[in-house]
């Protein structure tokens, strides 16, 4: 008889240490924060966003002429690639936590752009450098929230140009 | 009266290369009140604490220097040098897309957070990790938390039960 056998699996039960330790009825966070304490906590996070907005303000400035540079100048392309690419992730990851949800949705696009790629040709540099500006526009007026229609279909048009001319994909 | 977390009894790592993001991090976990709190921008100098130090809560991101984030889990979960194979890890980053949520969870990730994230979420994540401890499960594809979390009803033919109805039958 060829039977298969069942594969083993091992279930190991919880290690509860961690909640003995620290979970208690006299020191500490109500484990459901009331909405003052979850304002509280809010407030906490949002004190990085000046230091949020001077770090990418620095990135953009830096990555934009970079990107500039090599539109004239194909050894730069890898490089330029490479640190929009960064610049494009860490502005879609930390956006919205600051409240510029906007910048999120462009940094989006631009990363869906530049994904898998070593290298550009020199429309895609420009259609990089396009988010980049529309980036520090946001940055630079302060736009929070989703902005205006006059926004909205400047982020529509940035995610059709870059479909427009993704390919090739090197 | 309320449970609460002592959040002083619990030490954490947090593994970012982003400046802004760790210190998001590590700001809102001093708030809490946690008095260790280590921050590294790569695994290599995580798995260097790890060896070293007793940490109970890592979060990390995805996009590392170096070894990813994922790498960095695959490691801890399944290496055989791997410092801690139980500790607990919030993932939390901007690669939010199903396929990256379904990726980190069939390596073993805790807790998933997508970035831009806010306080409320970041919070929530904490006290599932430390409240809501789960079964490890390990098969020769898997080491990780129980990856089953929601209980849905199953409307199908419940085939253990047949098994011991057919093992009633024959004795």
């Amino acid at each position: 008889m060829n039977e298969q056998k069942p594969p083993k699996v091992q279930i190991i039960p919880p290690r509860t240490e961690l909640k003995q330790r620290a979970v208690n009825f006299t020191k500490g966070f109500d484990i459901n924060l009331g909405p003052e304490q979850l304002e509280e906590l809010e407030r906490v996070v949002q004190r990085s966003s000046d230091a949020f907005v001077r770090s990418i303000g620095h990135d953009l400035s830096e990555t934009r002429q970079l990107v500039i540079n090599a539109i004239t100048n194909a050894d730069l392309r890898p490089k330029a690639v490479e640190k929009s690419a960064d610049l494009a992730y860490s502005t879609k990851a930390l956006g919205g936590t600051f409240d510029y949800p906007l910048m999120t949705q462009i940094a989006k696009s631009l990363e869906v752009f530049l994904h898998g790629r070593s290298t550009a040709n020199k429309r895609q540099l420009m259609v990089t450098q396009l988010h980049i500006d529309a980036i520090y526009v946001i940055l630079a007026s302060r736009i929070t929230g989703f902005g205006t229609s006059i926004e909205q279909a400047t982020t529509v048009a940035l995610s059709k140009i870059a479909a427009r001319y993704s390919d090739p994909r090197e | 009266m309320s449970a609460k977390i002592d959040f002083s009894k619990i030490s954490f790592l947090v593994v970012d290369g982003d400046k802004i993001s760790a210190q998001v991090v590590f700001d809102t976990l001093s708030y809490l009140g946690a008095l260790d709190v280590r921050r590294v921008g790569k695994p290599e100098d995580a798995f260097r604490i790890l060896r070293t130090q007793q940490i109970d809560i890592i979060v990390t991101e995805w996009r590392l220097r170096g070894m990813d984030g994922l790498e960095f889990l695959d490691s801890l979960r399944n290496s055989t040098s791997s410092p801690n194979r139980f500790v607990p890890v919030i993932m939390l980053t901007a690669h939010s897309e199903q396929r990256y949520v379904t990726t980190a969870r069939d390596l073993g990730i805790t807790e998933f957070l997508a970035k831009p994230f806010n306080a409320k979420a970041l919070y929530s994540r904490l006290v599932s990790v430390i409240t809501r401890p789960r079964h490890f499960v390990n098969t020769g594809t898997y080491f990780g938390p129980d990856r089953r979390r929601r209980q849905t009803p199953f409307d199908g033919p419940d085939r253990r039960e047949d098994q011991k109805s057919k093992a009633r039958g024959n004795t």
